[in-house]
């Protein structure tokens, strides 16, 4: 998903480049009525919208908010060798003291884990061994999914807040959760700052924040699903909170005839059945946009019915 | 005249009937099935409107279910 | 119990997310689809078959939503009609000869059978706007006009709709208002009632242009049953005056014992009718009265879809129609969609076979087989699809046959050996296609 003011690369005349701690960049340029910062964080391309005309108090936003997303990113990214997650990933059996905000990310998943009958599983990333969705033909076998499964399973954690003990071989993965934190996050950090109309963006998860003054709200575009057409499918206007997108668009596996999408089943190992292609959905918050859209995803065939007994906006592409 | 009161009666007591009826319904959250486009009283209007025109053209009868959109000189 | 447990997973999210980002409350969202263009577009083809009426009809119907779920829809129709129509005189077993309604020509009918008069070339074009809103939270509107042209035919009507809801909008209860004018300028003239059918050029039985007034109301109820049904109960009101004669329909002047149309000869030097007509005489006004009945089930992705529809008018006209719709969805993306339509009706009590030489005028007389008794069957099957970039596209083809019989007890003498009714079969096919947003 885009904001359709921009695109990724900055292309016009009057833009600022900054650099920012460890190498990391962001840019910083002024639209129509509004500047955009942009930078790198958690694998995907981010932006900062603000309606001002005050050129410094959009740079200090920028600086809090792509800080934040890099400050999220260091903690909870299983990529990383060093923090909390690869302590607890690396730790063989052995019991782990976490600080408050990994409690409250542990708490979240398992009350997702909860919520949704086991079918969210923040436990479940070891699936990723044996399904590598790279469009090819390389589904795995019954053996190596049931061998793998034995590995899966959030009710197997040994969570006693603040003390955390995972079954070797098991492997946590905030990444389902990780960017819509950081998002609202970020946003609430932007809200304290200032009054003014802000959205902040981290790849598609994003949140309005303020009051947009001039205009009513963000025009947002949903991606169409057909590779490289760059018209949006849907656009919708964001006036305030979240939107999130949970979908399939670009990883996949095929075999004869049939698609298999990335969202996994964690009871069964298996991709889920009849999933919908993408999906998104507007909530308060991104964190509850994208947990009811990863939800609803999980849902399958049931997915448009979980989100109308939801009472929320969605859109569903099948 | 016969004919109209049976209908008038018919149709006030049905429609009170129904009026009334506050127990009947579904929860905002059970709407599922009442938002599919195909549970739409009338689905596709221009299909509706051409189906119409035939029948009023071909027909002593006419509407029911909406106003017609228009009359025509239709022998 | 599974219900509440799922109905709460946003209400526990909420709590959760809260806990998680500790804000103390957050803004509700607002988040609307961004308005667009919708569009409808249909394609019809009407054959009765035998020489009768052909219809093309091309459709568009434009809708536009704005934020706050206010419309605007465009409807534009083109009908282009040729064929002929039986015209309300008997066949017999001669040859008969008839003036056109046109008073330019005559035209021939051969013998045994039911004259059908092709002046009947029309070209029309109807085009008609509607805007739809809420009124407050409970309540919304929609109002609209529609107008339509033909070479003869003018139509322009006003149409508006309040509905408000109950019960947690279970129950929708609406009241609309239609009125119309229509005016019609038939080639020649609007005929005299009971004029006599004259002479080519005689234009002394036609009057100047006609209108007549319509005024509908109608009063319904939709109602959800529960969460697979839903119903709807409109009783409608409708009354209409001014010139509701068919200016180009007629009746035969008999002979009392044979039945057989009394011959004539045109004036000397003229080309005319070569036996005796005359135009209908419709009462100058007409109330009718409709009750119509509703219901859409769902079973599993299938969709029954039925109604009824009781119709009485002060013209003794009484009617019933039972129409019933099945969708039966096939695989992801596309549909078949059987069609079954019931239709009988009693004739008008002015409904006549033919004038009677001799016999006192009626006060009215028609012989528009329209007005007749008849039953009519609709058979029908309709396969839809969606495409890739989730336009719809759909073609249905249908049957509609037409059978009726004249009343026994106006039969006389040759008459009675003779088909009278003008049965009819036509084919209908239409190709539609929806895009749009």
């Amino acid at each position: 998903m885009q904001s359709l003011h921009n695109s990724v690369i900055a292309s016009e005349n009057d833009y600022l480049v900054r650099k920012s701690g460890a190498g990391r960049t962001s840019q910083f340029s002024r639209k129509s009525d509004y500047w955009q910062g942009l930078f790198h964080a958690m694998g995907c391309p981010c932006e900062l919208l603000v309606e001002t005309d005050d050129e410094s108090m959009a740079e200090r936003l920028l600086d809090l908010v792509s800080s934040e997303a890099w400050r999220v990113e260091d903690k909870f990214s299983r990529y990383l060798p060093d923090n909390i997650v690869a302590k607890i990933n690396n730790s063989d059996g052995a019991e782990i003291e976490v600080d408050d905000e990994t409690a409250d990310l542990l708490d979240f998943a398992t009350t997702l884990h909860q919520l949704s009958d086991g079918m969210f599983d923040s436990s479940s990333g070891v699936l990723r061994e044996v399904w590598k969705f790279d469009g090819s033909d390389n589904v795995p076998s019954p053996e190596q999914i049931t061998s793998i499964l034995c590995r899966v399973g959030w009710q197997k954690l040994d969570w006693n807040r603040p003390c955390l003990r995972l079954r070797p071989g098991m492997q946590i993965d905030l990444g389902g959760l990780g960017k819509e934190y950081a998002v609202d996050r970020a946003a609430s950090q932007v809200a304290e700052a200032t009054d003014a109309s802000c959205l902040v963006n981290f790849g598609g998860d994003l949140i309005a924040v303020g009051s947009r003054a001039k205009h009513a709200g963000w025009q947002v575009g949903i991606e169409a699903l057909d590779e490289g057409t760059q018209r949006a499918e849907r656009l919708i206007r964001l006036k305030q909170g979240g939107l999130a997108t949970s979908g399939d668009a670009r990883r996949f596996l095929q075999k004869d005839g049939v698609r298999y999408g990335h969202i996994l089943n964690p009871v069964s190992g298996w991709p889920i059945e009849s999933s919908a292609r993408s999906i998104t959905v507007a909530a308060d918050t991104c964190t509850q946009a994208g947990m009811l859209a990863t939800l609803a995803m999980l849902g399958g065939r049931a997915a448009e019915a979980f989100l109308d007994e939801q009472n929320v906006s969605y859109w569903c592409l099948r | 005249m016969r004919g109209l009161a049976k209908t008038l009666f018919l149709s006030q007591l049905l429609i009170f009937a129904l009026a009334g009826c506050n127990s009947m319904g579904v929860e905002p959250w059970e709407r599922d099935v009442l938002a599919k486009e195909e549970m739409q009283l009338t689905v596709d209007p221009v299909e509706a409107g051409l189906d119409d025109h035939i029948y009023f053209s071909k027909e002593a009868s006419s509407g029911g279910r909406g106003f017609g959109g228009g009359g025509c000189g239709c022998n | 119990m599974a219900t509440k447990k799922r109905k709460s997973v946003a209400a526990s999210l909420a709590t959760a997310t809260c806990s998680l980002l500790g804000n103390a409350a957050t803004e509700p969202v607002q988040a609307q689809e961004e308005p667009g263009w919708d569009f409808n577009t249909a394609l019809l083809y009407y054959d009765e078959g035998d020489g009768r009426v052909q219809d093309i009809s091309f459709n568009v119907l434009a809708n536009r939503t704005f934020v706050d779920d206010r419309s605007l829809s465009l409807t534009f129709v083109f009908d282009s009609l040729t064929g002929a129509t039986p015209v309300g005189a008997v066949p017999f077993s001669g040859p008969q000869t008839l003036t056109r309604a046109s008073g330019g020509s005559t035209y021939n009918v051969p013998a045994n059978e039911i004259p059908l008069d092709d002046t009947f070339l029309d070209t029309r074009y109807a085009l008609a706007v509607n805007w739809q809103q809420p009124l407050g939270r409970l309540y919304s509107l929609n109002a609209g006009l529609s107008s339509s042209f033909e070479y003869d035919y003018t139509h322009i009507g006003a149409n508006v709709e309040l509905s408000r809801d109950f019960n947690q909008r279970n129950t929708t209860v609406s009241l609309g208002l239609a009125i119309a004018n229509d005016d019609m300028d038939p080639e020649g003239g609007a005929p005299i009632p009971f004029a006599p059918m004259l002479d080519v050029g005689d234009l002394s039985n036609k009057a100047g242009d006609e209108s007549k007034d319509v005024v509908d109301v109608k009063i319904g109820v939709t109602q959800v049953i529960n969460r697979n049904f839903l119903v709807q109960l409109n009783y409608s009101f409708s009354d209409s005056s001014g010139y509701l004669n068919d200016p180009y329909k007629i009746l035969s002047l008999v002979d009392a014992v044979t039945g057989d149309p009394i011959p004539r000869t045109p004036a000397p030097g003229a080309e005319g009718p070569l036996h005796e007509y005359a135009f209908e005489h419709r009462p100058d006004s007409r109330t009718k009265h409709s009750l119509y009945g509703q219901g859409k089930y769902y079973m599993s992705g299938k969709v029954l879809d039925l109604s009824y529809r009781f119709m009485t008018d002060d013209w003794g006209i009484d009617s019933h129609t039972l129409d019933l719709h099945f969708r039966w969805p096939v695989g992801e993306s596309s549909y078949f969609e059987p069609h079954l339509r019931f239709y009988t009706q009693s004739h008008a009590d002015f409904y006549r076979v033919s004038l009677v030489d001799g016999v006192p005028l009626p006060t009215y007389a028609s012989a528009d087989y329209r007005l007749g008794e008849f039953d009519a069957l609709t058979v029908g099957l309709k396969y839809g699809w969606k495409l890739a970039s989730g336009n719809e596209m759909s073609a249905r083809i249908e049957f509609y046959n037409q059978e009726g019989d004249a009343p026994r007890n106006q039969l006389i003498g040759n008459q009675l050996t003779r088909e009278m009714y003008p049965d009819m079969d036509a084919i209908i096919a239409q190709f539609s296609y929806r895009f749009g947003k």
